[in-house]
């Protein structure tokens, strides 16, 4: 009998609980979505950091504490006294009328927090609005819904804000700094693409209502410490590019089957949990069956993916150019490997056709660093 | 980014290192004089990261003074539910236990902690249950307009109307414009007696207040804390709580209507739980 695609996913992560899709997950889609390995551990549900931190590669993130209670300082301060200070940067930013400051908690339902409860009065709230009943502005952790490869996840944005030009707007309120009206490039993107999932499941949520997609902005409102001080500014960041990539990617994620067919018969990522919940499985093991599966590592996995050290390890063993970030990747087209480039600039390798040009370049280059090597002025530099 | 904070974390992380050390290396003396640090490290980092107040330089040098220039009246020595009490009372509104706290220290001497808050608000419930009407009055949640359970850290006093105590979805705006006037008002009645004098914690409070309401700061450059009008305050305040005080007060009346007609004697005061608003609806 031919196992189906899902008796295949189950297989390849073993009898431990299904791990869910999150904001995580998403944005490590969106931002990396050609990676095979990522999109196999996450349609199969398998447990990133776990086998992330067996292999000896801990993930990059998710473990400073700090910086979570510094997120959740922030953001309770600037909703503190009935959002007074995300009140005042919302009449700055997005022009919010003196009426426009209703406010409904939807950190829970009557003292119940589960999930389906908050998303069933979200999404009875904010339809309501959406169809011009109720008054309301400002929306405290809403509970989105979205079903990414037939499976629901939960998505809560810090807030949502409505009726500014009748449109939803997602509202992230981070706790690094905008300084001089520029925070760093690297957050932001962080911070908007988990943003962008909640535009899509925001629209999704409506769209079951018959209401459309120009309902909800594409620009997100980026709530952050205005310079080195404690009081919160607004930006507005573009996100149209990113919710369109996301929206392709989440609509691909159904062909999954076809990406399980290509891999080993048997292959697995279950790490043999004892009763404790301790892998039992050898860590060379799980190493070989995670390098059958293609990755394609780049820095900005760092933000993004569990498996990112592993990742990184694994390309640097390989020699590959990716490692050294998107640029010298491109400068080098066509040259695929570290030791590639290096064979080409020493002249012990010939070109092909395609790599010619670039390893003339290439030789130029180790000319020019020769001569600098040894010109007696470089002395300082060469060191 | 070199901020205190970030310092302080490195500090903590450095002094965790240590103790894991000295616990394998079984130095009992160091580990307890490194556990001492790590607390001291802890507690400035709380402080650092708490410090709600919007400006640059945190205020925790001012704030570890002992309140010396408070005459330490009678006041300073009461339990923790009546200095809560009292600041409630000052400010009129449904308030955060944060909120307490902060109008407790900008105008009442004595000590009164968040975590205190926390732990006096579930004593109350239990001491209203095993013996009703007991106390003069008992410290409870404000109520959401449409379940009528109770709000998320919201604190009211028993005494007070149920409109009062009752959050509509314009409530927290209302309830922080009204309790700007308070503060304002409070601080205007010390400037105007000769024997009392507003403490910079007050002034640093009303300013904080200040700075989100439309109009209720001097718009030149250099105004700061110590340029606040208390004046200005009120009337800016008054002018925007015109907008939204009939449609509150509307929703507010309206549940407390409700809430009279469908809740027992305790649930008006600690609010009706899930299974009761499940038993209601299904009622309906
Ligand atoms: S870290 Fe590895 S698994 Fe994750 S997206 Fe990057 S290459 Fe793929």
């Amino acid at each position: 009998m031919i196992a189906t695609p899902d008796q295949r996913l189950d297989a390849l992560r073993g009898p431990a609980p299904r791990m869910h899709h999150n904001a995580r997950t998403l944005a490590a889609l969106e931002n990396n979505p050609r990676c095979m390995l990522r999109a196999v551990l996450d349609a199969s549900g398998s447990d990133k950091a776990a086998i992330a931190a067996h292999t000896g590669y801990q993930a990059p993130f998710g473990q400073s504490s700090f910086a979570l209670a510094r997120g959740n300082v922030f953001e309770t301060m600037v909703k503190a006294n009935g959002c007074a200070e995300l009140l005042r940067v919302l009449r700055e930013t997005l022009q919010l009328t003196l009426p426009e400051v209703g406010y409904q908690d939807l950190n829970d339902v009557g003292g119940d927090g589960r999930a389906e409860s908050r998303h069933a009065r979200t999404t009875h709230l904010l339809t309501a609005a959406a169809r011009g009943h109720g008054s309301d502005t400002l929306y405290d952790h809403p509970m989105l819904r979205l079903v990414v490869g037939g499976h629901p996840v939960f998505l809560e944005p810090d807030l949502v804000a409505f009726r500014v030009d009748d449109r939803f707007h997602v509202v992230e309120i981070k706790s690094f700094p905008i300084v001089d009206d520029q925070a760093a490039p690297a957050q932001v993107r962080a911070a908007t693409t988990h943003a962008c999932a909640y535009i899509i499941a925001l629209r999704a949520m409506l769209a079951a209502s018959g209401i459309g997609p120009e309902s909800v902005s594409d620009t997100i409102v980026l709530i952050a410490p205005k310079d080195f001080t404690n009081r919160p500014t607004g930006a507005f960041v573009d996100a149209r590019k990113q919710v369109a990539t996301l929206t392709r990617q989440l609509e691909r994620i159904q062909r999954i089957g076809d990406l399980v067919e290509l891999l080993p018969e048997g292959l697995t990522f279950d790490l043999a949990a004892d009763d404790t919940g301790r892998p039992q499985r050898p860590a060379q093991e799980l190493a070989e069956a995670l390098d059958q599966v293609p990755a394609t590592y780049y820095p900005e996995c760092l933000n993004h993916c569990e498996m990112a050290f592993y990742c990184r390890s694994r390309a640097r063993a390989d020699g590959s150019l990716d490692v050294l970030g998107s640029a010298v990747r491109e400068q080098l087209g066509g040259v695929d490997t570290v030791t590639m480039a290096l064979g080409l600039a020493r002249g012990t390798l010939t070109p092909n056709d395609d790599q010619v040009e670039m390893a003339v370049a290439l030789r130029h280059a180790a000319r020019l660093r020769v001569e600098l090597h040894n010109s007696p002025g470089a002395a300082g530099a060469a060191s | 980014m070199s901020d205190p904070l970030d310092a302080l974390e490195e500090n903590i992380a450095t002094l965790r290192r240590a103790i894991r050390d000295a616990a394998t290396a079984g130095d009992s003396i160091r580990l307890d004089e490194l556990r001492a640090r790590l607390r001291r490290a802890e507690r400035a980092w709380s402080a650092l990261v708490d410090t709600d107040d919007p400006s640059t330089a945190p205020a925790t040098a001012e704030r570890m003074d002992p309140p010396s220039s408070a005459p330490v009246s009678r006041g300073a020595m009461l339990p923790a539910r009546e200095h809560a009490h009292r600041a409630l009372m000052l400010l009129q509104t449904p308030a955060a236990p944060k909120l307490i706290v902060n109008v407790h220290e900008a105008f009442f001497p004595g000590e009164l902690s968040a975590s205190k808050m926390s732990s006096l608000r579930r004593d109350e419930e239990r001491s209203y249950r095993a013996a009703p009407g007991a106390r003069p009055y008992y410290l409870c949640p404000a109520l959401t307009y449409d379940l009528l359970s109770p709000a998320r850290a919201l604190v009211t006093i028993s005494t007070w109307r149920l409109e009062q105590r009752i959050i509509g979805p314009l409530s927290p705006r209302v309830d922080f414009l009204t309790g700007a006037i308070r503060i304002a008002e409070a601080i205007r009645g010390s400037i105007d007696s000769p024997d009392t004098e507003a403490s910079p914690t007050a002034w640093r409070l009303l300013w904080r207040f200040a700075v989100n309401i439309p109009g209720a700061t001097s718009t030149k450059p250099a105004a700061d804390v110590g340029t606040t009008d208390p004046n200005q305050v009120i009337d800016a305040a008054r002018a925007e709580l015109d907008v939204h005080a009939d449609t509150d007060h509307a929703t507010r009346a309206e549940s407390a209507r409700r809430a009279r007609k469908q809740l027992s004697d305790v649930q008006q005061l600690f609010g009706a739980s899930l299974r009761d608003v499940r038993h209601r609806q299904a009622e309906a």
